[in-house]
């Protein structure tokens, strides 16, 4: 057991990742003599050289396109979009491309290609460097888009996605990057594309991933002083999600809210509420409840607060849902 | 079989885009429109009778089987068709440069460059006809399967070709092991105003890639003349992104069959990207939909009518004595007996089955997927009689 | 082949959404020749250009249905041709062009058209042609037949593998059975614990309307869910049971076990409806302190007035009992004493303005307590008629669940039994409950003499939370002077 960040649980897995695997490769703006603008590439250029560890051009599009090309010659690119609200460039190469390849083969070629974005707001930032754009890409099929909430994930689920064929979007919870948590290096994962009931509890269920899961945490343990519990679940596999434990939790308590921060509409909150509303309909005691950013463009960083969900709201939906 | 000077770009001061090129001053010509041969100082080709013969037979079956496809298309048997009549001399001479080891990333009209690679010339029927998405595996091929939008396979062709140089730095690809392998990658005039298209000029520089980007500047997109794409002759946009570019007669097979041995060499040999501008016209359509006649005067066709590469050919292999009428109705059958071959293999390809929709979305399955299948087949079985 | 299919009709493109001919410019081959696959056959011009149309087939022209000059619309034959020359003469003459064939064509549009193939245009297959394929095809609103209706789309739904929860609450919360890969409909291995029901929101809703405690039921519906039906049956219950009276029979929802031969004991288990009445009679005995008065009335100048009433005109058909004037006694008597016609809400009383007068019925599911809205604001011949159809509806088994809420006061006849009297208990959220008992003849001083006259008593249970002796002894003499002179009471306070 290791004590780690966030950051350094990604960069050990980013490691153990280039040691596995000569044909694993990083690329992306500053990822290798700087070490990446969150460091979660620190060190690796310096011990795995300039050819696995790349400093590209600045252009989105063309290290998307490029990874193709390598990925077609047998390489399994890393590629790092330096921000969420840059990786609109290379968005024609993850949908129309990265995507379909393998369908429009019917199978023949794959593109293990992996795309890890820092997402999400409360870093105080100025524009674009707190979107939330998850929906986007599950709404792609041919893409799998997965989100780590704890630095256990974080080393865990990177090596995995690395080591999938699928080409995968991996979300990153930029404002979590410093916390810390035990990391089992030595143990066995869970499987890449599955949820987890992270704090059992009877009253309601609320589901969350990437930075809303800590949020999710804090609301639980504040309300258990009120003698409710909360179940609380990390979604962590955003597409395909796996709402199995969901479902089983619902029909204990009968209550589910939703939170994440990219907002209500048309978000991954109104797709779980809707599965869970046609698999759970006779166990609900109220609907589903989402807490989620507003459908405004992400505000100035001294007004994100207002944005963001945080531990009141998502028990002031709680008390709602009981309420009904 | 070809020669060449690496670095030639013999450009005259002051072209415009737009402003015809004439003669061996304006782009590389080693055979003009009336057969006759002409000296360029950096490219020469020194081919056998049999070779001569060999491109002609090519010129002819790729034109053939794309007028096929043109008449299955209107007759109700291909969706689409994009025909690159015009255009084969730029495809058959890049193609017949290619060597078995490089790899090519094509547009989605370089059927003439497919037959070239020997490639069964079926292929691509599927997309147009319907049943797939062109689904051949590029890798096996060398060939990449054929992408529709515009321009992105040139980012694709340079992260291949910057694999190719990892490759023989830190050897982990999937390299033949052959080595001195380099990559063609096929886009058209409108594709060059493309955002990937430009970043991919600057990823194959800056990586210094074993890359021949090769344009064929049929001086339409649609319906868009070039100077709506550029303001500079498109071979001269190479020099802003640090690489050598070159312009060559695409209607002439043998300037483009040397100009892209040349380049292909170079790149394979370790000296970085060529751009090639392949100046030909397209005499059919955009697709066989189009109607070139809303765009285009019937003058500007007829000019481009008497430089068509295969009269050219036909003309030199005449007076060279290499080819005579005899052999050129040989062709002329064979030709169209491929065209009957290809047309009843058309014709009875399946429908493909209704839940094949459902297959090869990832390599490790999705289970939302899974489950859609499953239903969808229950829902198809509650019916009676034929599907619709 | 056949002689028939060998020829082969080659038509105009099928028209698309918008109508198109062509003019018939010129004919490239003549009837007899030989013509090879892809060989311009004829020049066709529509709006724009001419443009030559390849033949679909080798073979030998037969014939041509069009001069040069004609206007063909898109659909219709222009060149028949025989694919199969050498196979010997053709049989008669060469086929006009079919019916089906015929039957395509539609008539050509004045001007706009569209060169067959081009954007816009007619493309083969009935579709109209775009850049990109095959084009859009305009569709028929017709669904297709069903192998054997729709339940037989239905993935078969998982048999409930549990048995139903029992109602007896099990105290702690039971381990989730194991969830199946979920196929439509929900699975059903999951169990509702204590805390969880199986019910779709309208009947949750429903439930909360009329105080149903929706863990008490046992779910007749899809996979152990509990159904509206459940809910009313639970609520007519409920009702029943609040106003049950001591000495009423053996309640007609028991459900005897089988009784084993040779047993001289049987069990009737205690649950649903039963175990909910008994709750709720004991949750509204021993939490309202209940006081009974009695009051032995002689009630024959009320009989005699009934039947007066009943000679009077449009009162012929009118179905007048002595449980009419006792209602409209109960009625006049609480607008008297309006204290009695409230409920105990913990810290306050609440009183209310209108008298949703409730009646007793025995039906064949038992006995139900319907009551009838507002009672206090009808007349005496609205309020006969709201009885009538109160009793009628509830005989029939069809009274509402709206009708047996909301009750402010109730009236209980056991004299239908032949018993005098008895001490009721209240409803729950009703403050009084009369008790009419039978009307039989006593001897009775009347004017200093003993007579016969008809006699009843009268019993009122109070919640001495509300009520006190004396306000509960003068309502009920009040209700009991009523019978004893209605025509002197109705005067005084009517």
């Amino acid at each position: 057991m290791e004590t780690l960040t966030i950051g350094k649980a990604l960069n050990t897995g980013l490691r153990r990742a280039l040691e596995d695997d000569p044909k694993v490769l990083i690329m992306g703006e500053d990822v290798g003599k700087l070490g990446g603008v969150f460091r979660i590439t620190d060190g690796l250029q310096k011990d795995f050289g300039e050819d696995r560890v790349i400093d590209t051009p600045l252009a989105e599009s063309g290290i998307i396109g490029t990874a193709i090309g390598l990925a077609l010659r047998g390489y399994r690119p890393v590629c790092e979009i330096q921000f969420d609200g840059f990786v609109y460039p290379a968005y024609d190469q993850i949908v129309s491309q990265v995507a379909k390849f393998h369908y429009r083969s019917q199978g023949k070629v794959r593109l293990p290609i992996v795309i890890r974005i820092p997402f999400g707001g409360g870093i105080g930032a100025v524009e674009h460097h707190s979107e939330s754009p998850e929906a986007y890409f599950a709404h792609t099929a041919g893409l799998k888009v997965v989100s780590c909430a704890s630095p256990n994930d974080a080393y865990w689920m990177i090596q995995q996605s690395i080591a999938s064929d699928d080409p995968i979007i991996f979300l990153e919870p930029k404002r979590r990057y410093w916390e810390k948590g035990q990391v089992d290096v030595d143990g066995a994962p869970e499987p890449l594309h599955s949820s987890r009931v992270i704090r059992p509890g009877s009253h309601a269920t609320v589901a969350a991933y990437g930075p809303m899961v800590r949020t999710a945490l804090d609301a639980a343990t504040a309300v258990a002083e009120d003698g409710r519990e909360l179940e609380v679940i990390d979604l962590r596999s955003l597409s395909p999600l796996d709402l199995d434990p969901v479902f089983e939790s619902v029909r204990r308590t009968g209550r589910l809210v939703v939170v994440h921060e990219a907002p209500s509409n048309v978000g991954l909150g109104a797709e779980i509420a809707a599965r869970v509303t046609e698999q759970c309909f006779y166990s609900l005691e109220a609907p589903v409840l989402r807490v989620t950013g507003f459908n405004v463009p992400y505000p100035a960083a001294r007004a994100e607060e207002e944005y963001l969900p945080d531990l009141d709201r998502v028990l002031d939906a709680v008390d709602r849902s009981m309420g009904w | 079989m070809a020669s060449g000077h690496p670095r030639a770009s013999g450009d005259a001061q002051h072209d415009r885009a737009g402003a015809e090129p004439h003669g061996p001053n304006d782009f590389v010509q080693l055979l003009d429109p009336d057969g006759e041969r002409v000296e360029h100082p950096d490219y020469s080709v020194d081919f056998t009778d049999d070779e001569y013969r060999e491109l002609y037979h090519d010129l002819v079956v790729v034109r053939k089987l794309d007028a096929e496809a043109t008449a299955l298309q209107r007759q109700g048997e291909l969706g689409i068709w994009a025909s690159l009549l015009g255009q084969e001399a730029a495809q058959v001479g890049s193609g017949r440069a290619l060597r078995p080891q490089d790899m090519a990333f094509p547009t989605y009209r370089e059927h003439g460059v497919l037959y070239c690679r020997g490639i069964d010339p079926i292929m691509p029927l599927s997309l147009f006809r319907g049943v797939d998405q062109g689904a051949w595996d590029s890798v096996a091929y060398k060939f990449n399967m054929y992408t529709i939008v515009i321009g992105a396979q040139t980012l694709h062709a340079t992260g291949y070709a910057m694999g190719i140089a990892l490759d023989g730095r830190i050897g982990g690809g999937n390299g033949s092991g052959n080595g001195d392998e380099a990559v063609i990658a096929y886009f058209g005039d409108g594709a060059s105003s493309q955002g990937d298209v430009n970043e991919a000029f600057v990823f194959a520089s800056v990586f210094h890639a074993p890359i021949v980007f090769f344009c064929q500047n049929n001086q339409y997109a649609i319906s868009e003349p070039l100077d709506r794409q550029t303001r500079v002759p498109l071979y001269r946009r190479a020099a802003g992104f640090g690489f050598p570019g070159v312009r060559v007669d695409g209607n002439d097979v043998l300037a483009s069959y040397a100009v892209t041995r040349s380049a292909l060499d170079s790149a394979r040999h370790g000296q970085g990207p060529t751009l090639i501008e392949a100046y030909t016209y397209r005499m059919g359509a955009h697709t066989t939909s189009d109607d070139p006649t809303r765009y285009r005067i019937a003058s500007e066709v007829e000019s481009w009518q008497a430089k068509d590469p295969i009269l050219r050919m036909r003309r030199f292999l005449d007076k060279q004595g290499i080819a005579g009428e005899d052999y050129f109705a040989e062709v002329d059958a064979e030709a169209a007996r491929e065209a009957v071959h290809l047309r009843e293999r058309v014709l009875s390809m399946p429908d493909p089955d209704p839940l094949s929709i459902f297959d090869h979305v990832y390599p490790n399955g999705s289970p939302l997927v899974d489950r859609e299948r499953a239903q969808y087949a229950e829902y198809l079985a509650s019916f009676a009689g034929e599907a619709h | 082949m056949t002689p028939v299919s060998r020829v082969k009709e080659f038509k105009l493109p099928d028209l698309g959404e918008g109508l198109t001919e062509g003019e018939i410019l010129k004919w490239l081959v003549n009837v007899g020749d030989t013509v090879a696959l892809n060989q311009p056959i004829v020049e066709v011009e529509t709006a724009k250009a001419a443009v030559e149309i390849p033949a679909k087939w080798a073979g030998q022209v037969v014939t041509i249905f069009h001069s040069e000059g004609d206007t063909v619309e898109v659909g219709a034959p222009m060149i028949a041709i025989d694919t199969d020359p050498g196979a010997g003469p053709l049989p008669e003459s060469a086929p006009a062009p079919s019916a089906a064939s015929l039957a395509a064509v539609e008539v050509a549009p004045a001007e706009g058209a569209v060169e067959p193939g081009l954007i816009g245009g007619p493309a083969p297959g009935g579709r109209t042609a775009v850049l990109v394929g095959y084009g859009p095809r305009s569709t028929t609103a017709k669904r297709r037949p069903r192998a054997t209706g729709p339940s037989a789309a239905q993935p078969s739904a998982p048999q409930p593998a549990v048995a139903q929860p029992s109602a007896v609450a099990v105290q702690t919360r039971p381990a989730p059975a194991p969830v199946e890969e979920p196929v439509e409909p929900e699975p059903v291995a999951a169990r509702p614990a204590a805390t969880g029901v199986l019910a779709k929101p309208p009947v949750r809703k429903l439930a909360k309307d009329l105080g149903v405690d929706l863990t008490q039921l046992v779910g007749t519906g899809p996979q152990g869910s509990i159904s509206r039906d459940d809910v009313q049956a639970a609520a007519a219950e409920l009702v029943e049971a609040a106003s049950g009276k001591r000495s009423s029979a053996a309640p007609a929802t028991a459900e005897p076990a089988a009784r084993p031969a040779g047993e001289r004991e049987w069990r009737v288990a205690v649950k649903g409806v039963r175990k909910l009445t008994a709750e709720n009679m004991v949750a509204s005995a021993f939490t309202a302190p209940h006081v009974s008065e009695f009051y032995t009335v002689d009630v024959t100048r009320s009989l005699r007035a009934l039947d007066r009433l009943r000679a009077m005109p449009d009162w012929q058909d009118v179905r007048v009992s002595p449980l009419l004037l006792v209602a409209k006694a109960v009625l006049v008597a609480l607008r008297r004493y309006p204290m009695v016609n409230s409920s105990w809400a913990g810290d306050e009383i609440v009183v209310k303005d209108y008298v949703n007068l409730g009646i007793a019925a025995a039906t064949e599911r038992g006995l139900i307590v319907p009551n009838i809205k507002d009672a206090g604001e009808l007349t005496l011949r609205e309020l006969a008629d709201a009885m009538t159809a109160l009793v009628q509806t509830a005989k029939a088994g069809r009274t509402a669940p709206a009708d047996m809420a909301g009750g402010t006061f109730t009236i209980t006849n056991v004299g239908v039994f032949g018993v005098d009297t008895g001490t009721p208990i209240l409803p729950p959220g009703e403050a009084a409950i009369l008790a009419l008992g039978s009307i039989r003849e006593q001897p009775w001083v009347h004017r200093g003499r003993v007579r016969v006259r008809q006699v009843t008593t009268l019993g009122i249970s109070f919640d001495h939370r509300i009520i006190d002796g004396e306000l509960g002894s003068r309502f009920l003499h009040d209700v009991g002077a009523f019978l004893a002179d209605p025509e002197a009471a109705l005067l005084a306070w009517g």
